[in-house]
């Protein structure tokens, strides 16, 4: 006799249904009570308990469901990341919210278990449903507070969300034409239809990324929305499309995207270029830090740009490596810098308005300027060691033309970090912050971490052989 | 394997570590500052005794050391010779900070002060009991530090503050020249694996071999580099331009540092490590004598015709140097005795010269700092005991029997003979013994002018009718050292079996050997003659062509300033800096550039998602397009 809950099938799926089902015994709730701490509990205990079924599985190379899903340590390691992000904002969201708590944190919920699924499906029709419930999840987040600017902003993230969608549609269906199959493993196929495919998923999958010219909705929705929700948008899902990208096209196009290499140099290349430059003249806070997500998520393509234009399998391991170590940076330096804008009590934040925060709270303002300072990748931080993981990649892959593009784009970057740091080590008493727990806490967190990440570099060979699990174990 | 650690290291350490405690000592009651310095520099004395008394008896060098970083080993190395410098450096400082609490006494940063000679002085002993060069570098440049500090005591004075700056820039000249020695000595050791490179004890006593391994040219260029550094420190020619102005400072200062102690450190640096001279080709010793024996001259010519008191001493400082640094330059032809006439004539100098300092400095006090030796005269009846000493002090500078210095300096003139004699009486070789002979004329000429102005005649200023004796327990320090300079003759040839056994004696005929003497003597009767009868009053040198060059110190201070520093460096670095400045300016517009692009793509935000799609759109297309041209579709 086979007992179902010891079946691998289903137990391969154990956070995913946790966590659906404290989502909706938390809608449930949301019958009796309204405190926005009750629910900030219970979903971060809920996420922390599928962290630990996640780790629980048995994370060798095994599919499911007939090769949609693949346990490997390299989805897992995503999935972790994106959890932890998750973790994170949702510390910090519940002071934001005025009613209703419960639906957001459920939401929360229904878009981490996309997250999962989209981190172990080898399948597009599996990633295209993960992802759209990431999307349509995060659309309910961002109009979450229904003033006008949070609904403007929610509206177009929705709008031009559609039309990533459609092209994701698009993108799966010529795939389809090509191999005749949705299964990112698959045979030899056409070269047509894949490349034609391979844009279109690129476009599709980039929006969420925002790289140019998929990016004008990012500083729209960073802007209007609330800022644990906008710290989520820069730091989860931006490192969900990340992944999806890097998986798609690694295992999927695996015979194809050498052939591509210049779309991913040139829209990388535009994107940091776009990113750092329209930052520079930026005053508003929040929309100089979406520009420079904008930078970063150019930075991120540059490890596809490595993968497909070198040959050498050091390379390609360094480059994967910078990937993983990246998003985890990535995740810390850019979401405790959105959240760190909550400090302000005013609706539109100006770079000007963190003034005199040096003189009122030390701790606040060297956290961010540690944070400041790993994104600009100033050692000793771990962005900087991201950073040189990044470079060193594209040395080795004899694209050092790149690399100088890469660490250019990074001096124009250092202006307008330190000039946040600058900024608030002037002197001026008329502006109010508020410096609660709820908005040091994770600041000073993500700031420790970013430190102290730089540490994990150490384990480089464990990491590095992670990366196997890729999918792709020919190269 | 625990090793004692010596009592030896508390030589200079003692007063290192008590030079900040002098200087908050003093904070509320100014005196105890110079107290503590002084009774920290008498615990020195006291030991560097005890530790002359442990290596006389024993005759094995004290030699303790760790490893510091690299192959590079710190320590303590204190030979004979590191002894006796160590004991003259203790007393004489101990002496000159005793006379400094009355000098200084109404100074109000005194504790300062005191701080920083105690650090001058600990810094010094420890330079010469280093045992490793790089050390010895390291304690070279703390007093060229606590120099540039002290002669700079009176900054709110101009021209202290740019004496200071002189002096250290100076100096920097020589250091940069020693350090690259000691770059190469290392890196040339370093290649034969050598264990410990620059250790002193392994220098010494390796010295064949190493001229064997790395060759006598190398051994050479490394010699002239030292060479360059203990100029810059011992202000010889061409870099002795610093310590006339080096004057600036207070009186005991020139006297600690730039006529007893510091500036013999580049005479003891080349001591230290002769034996690499005398194992280099005989360019690296001659060297030495050359610029030894020329200096001697030469700055002897220009102290006849200097008007400031304190100035006539440190020219006078620093041809006697030149006689410290020629006798080492003998080492090629005379043996290792050299050390012995040289260091016997630096003790003795220190001594002398330390008193003519600080008499000196007891007749500015009285005469409120004024310098000019024109306005002095008269004084031997207005202040006894002070001029007396003086003349004790100038006799001795001028050689006369039997004080200290003759027998130290012309041990070394005659030294000289014997170099032209034993490296065969050619032309080139007799020049530094005409060389030091001129030098003792130029000697009597302005020690007895200087004692001449300054003590004899009328009065020629109001304040030098009123001058007065200072107390006479100040001045016990300065008879102590009068003393000294009248008696240390008695103890020539055993000091220097001590630095070297078995000197030779050095004889050369009657009329060699009493032409110093003779030079003194029409020395003293040239200043009777123009001095004595008042002619001087009526003599009108201005139009003097010689005058006019030695006045101008042979325009050296033009040509370094002028001709160097403003023709060619400062031309050289406003191109530099207009160059700079132009490539500031175009970051400047690269950023301004850089700004406005930033603000034009930010326009393409505009916030209508309409024109968002368009974009897109276009977007798409161009990827599509890129796609085309480079082969993928």
């Amino acid at each position: 006799m086979n007992n179902i809950f010891i079946n691998p099938q289903l137990t391969a799926m154990y956070p995913e249904i946790f966590l659906g089902i404290v989502a909706f015994a938390m809608l449930l709730m949301g019958k009796r009570t309204h405190n926005w701490k009750i629910y900030t509990s219970i979903s971060i205990i809920a996420l922390l308990i599928s962290m630990v079924l996640l780790i629980r599985f048995d994370s060798s190379y095994v599919s499911y469901y007939g090769g949609a899903f693949l346990i490997s340590n390299f989805g897992l390691y995503f999935a972790l990341i994106m959890i932890v992000s998750s973790l994170y904002v949702a510390f910090s969201a519940g002071t934001t919210l005025k009613d209703n708590p419960e639906v957001f944190f459920a939401t929360f919920l229904f878009v981490n278990v996309a997250m999962i699924i989209a981190a172990f499906s080898m399948n597009l029709i599996f990633i295209f449903i993960a992802f759209e419930g990431v999307s349509v999840g995060t659309y309910i987040l961002s109009a979450y507070g229904k003033t006008r600017r949070n609904l403007e902003a929610s509206a177009k993230y929705f709008f031009t969300g559609i039309i990533a969608t459609g092209f994701i549609v698009l993108g799966s269906s010529y795939y389809y034409m090509a191999t005749g199959t949705f299964n990112l493993i698959s045979g030899v196929p056409e070269k047509g239809p894949m490349l034609i495919a391979l844009i279109l998923l690129f476009v599709g999958f980039g929006f969420k990324l925002a790289l140019v010219p998929m990016q004008q909705w990012a500083v729209d929705a960073y802007d209007g929305t609330s800022n644990p929700v906008s710290a989520y948008l820069s730091s989860g899902t931006k490192v969900l499309a990340f992944f999806i990208l890097l998986r798609v096209f690694l295992v999927g196009f695996s015979h194809f995207y050498t052939d591509v290499f210049y779309l991913f140099v040139i829209v990388s290349i535009i994107t940091m270029t776009y990113g750092n430059f329209a930052a520079l003249s930026e005053n508003n806070l929040k929309r100089m830090l979406a520009y420079s997500s904008i930078a970063q998520a150019g930075y991120l393509i540059l490890v596809i740009a490595v993968v497909s234009g070198s040959s050498s399998t050091f390379a390609f391991t360094v480059a994967i490596f910078a990937a993983m170590y990246y998003s985890l940076v990535y995740i810390f330096m850019k979401g405790g810098s959105f959240l760190s804008v909550s400090a302000v009590r005013k609706d539109k934040v100006e770079v000007n308005d963190l003034e005199g925060i040096g003189i009122k709270s030390p701790l606040f303002a060297v956290s961010l300027s540690i944070l400041m300072l790993s994104l600009a990748g100033i050692p000793p931080t771990a962005g900087f060691f991201a950073k040189y993981y990044l470079f060193l990649s594209l040395i080795s892959g004899n694209l050092w033309w790149l690399a100088v593009i890469g660490i250019l784009n990074s001096a124009i970057s250092v202006f307008y970090y330190l000039r946040v740091i600058t900024v608030m080590f002037r002197k001026n008493d008329s502006n109010e912050f508020n410096l609660s727990s709820p908005v040091m806490l994770p600041l000073v967190l993500a700031a420790i971490l970013t430190i102290g990440l730089s540490f994990v570099i150490f384990y480089y060979p464990q990491l590095s052989s992670i990366v196997y699990g890729l999918g792709v174990m020919g190269r | 394997m625990v090793t004692l650690f010596s009592y030896a290291w508390f030589i200079f350490l003692v007063p290192i570590i008590f030079a900040p405690v002098s200087a908050f000592a003093g904070w509320r009651k100014k005196v105890y500052g110079g107290i503590v310095a002084s009774l920290a520099i008498a615990v020195s004395f006291i030991l560097a005794v005890l530790v002359y008394f442990n290596i006389n008896n024993t005759s094995v060098p004290i030699y303790q050391s760790f490893n510091w970083f690299g192959n590079i080993n710190a320590g303590i190395y204190i030979d004979h010779l590191a002894i006796i410098m160590a004991l003259m450096v203790s007393f004489v400082s101990l002496m000159i900070h005793l006379f400094a609490i009355y000098y200084m006494k109404d100074d109000p940063r005194q504790n300062i002060y005191f701080g920083e000679t105690a650090l001058f002085t600990g810094g010094m002993l420890g330079l010469i009991l280093s045992s490793n060069l790089l050390e010895f570098f390291l304690f070279w440049e703390l007093v060229g530090v606590c120099s540039y500090l002290l002669v700079g005591f009176w900054f709110f004075k101009p021209n202290a503050a740019s004496a200071a700056k002189k002096a250290f820039i100076v100096t920097r000249v020589g250091d940069l020249l020693f350090i690259i020695g000691l770059a190469i000595l290392y890196s040339l050791l370093t290649s034969i694996n050598v264990s410990s490179p620059l250790s002193i004890p392994y220098l010494i006593s390796n010295a064949p071999k190493i001229a064997g391994e790395i060759g006598a040219q190398n051994l050479t260029i490394i010699g002239l580099l030292f060479l360059g550094g203990a100029a810059g420190k011992s202000a010889q020619f061409p870099l002795h331009v610093w310590i006339p102005d080096a004057m600036e400072g207070p009186t005991t200062v020139s006297a600690l540092i730039h006529a007893a102690t510091m500036v013999t450190a580049g005479v003891y640096l080349i001591a230290r490590v002769l034996p690499l001279y005398s194992n280099a080709t005989y360019i690296a010793p001659d060297a030495v004598l050359f610029v030894g024996a020329f200096t001697a001259m030469f700055a002897g010519t220009m102290g006849i015709v200097m008007n400031d008191l304190k100035r006539i001493l440190a020219y006078s400082t620093i041809s006697q140097i030149g006689y410290m640094m020629a006798s080492l330059g003998m080492v090629s032809v005379i043996g290792d005795s050299v050390i012995g006439f040289s260091i016997y004539h630096l003790v003795v100098h220190a001594v002398f010269k330390a008193l003519l300092f600080m008499t000196a400095g007891a007749i500015l006090i009285a005469l409120m700092e004024l310098r000019d030796v024109r306005r002095m005269g008269g004084l031997w009846k207005k202040m006894p005991v002070t001029v007396t000493l003086m003349f004790i002090g100038s006799i001795t500078l001028a050689a006369i029997p039997p004080t200290a210095a003759y027998f130290s300096k012309d041990t070394i003139i005659d030294a000289a003979y014997m170099y032209y004699i034993r490296s065969g009486a050619s032309i080139y070789s007799v020049l530094p013994w005409i060389f030091l002979v001129i030098g003792a004329l130029m000697t009597s000429l302005y020690t007895f002018r200087m004692f001449y102005l300054v003590a004899l005649g009328k009065p020629r200023s109001k304040l030098a009718e009123e001058a007065r004796d200072p107390p006479i327990i100040a001045l016990i320090p300065l008879m102590v050292l009068a003393f000294l300079s009248l008696t240390l003759g008695i103890v020539q040839y055993p000091f220097y079996n001590f630095i070297h056994p078995n000197t030779i004696h050095v004889s050369v005929p009657l009329i060699v050997k009493y032409t110093p003497l003779m030079m003194v003597v029409i020395g003293i009767l040239v200043i009777a003659g123009v001095y004595g009868t008042g002619m001087w009053k009526k003599m009108d040198l201005s139009k003097n062509i010689v005058y006019r060059i030695l006045r101008a110190k042979y325009y050296l201070d033009y040509l370094f300033t002028r001709v160097i520093a403003e023709r060619t460096i400062l031309p050289l670095s406003s191109g530099f800096a207009r160059m700079e400045r132009g490539f500031s300016r175009d970051i400047e517009a690269t950023g301004s550039g850089a700004m406005g692009f930033g603000s034009m793509l930010r326009r393409i935000q505009n916030g209508i998602v309409e024109y968002y799609f368009v974009f897109l759109i276009i977007g798409v297309a161009v990827i599509m397009l890129i796609l085309e041209i480079t082969g993928g579709l």
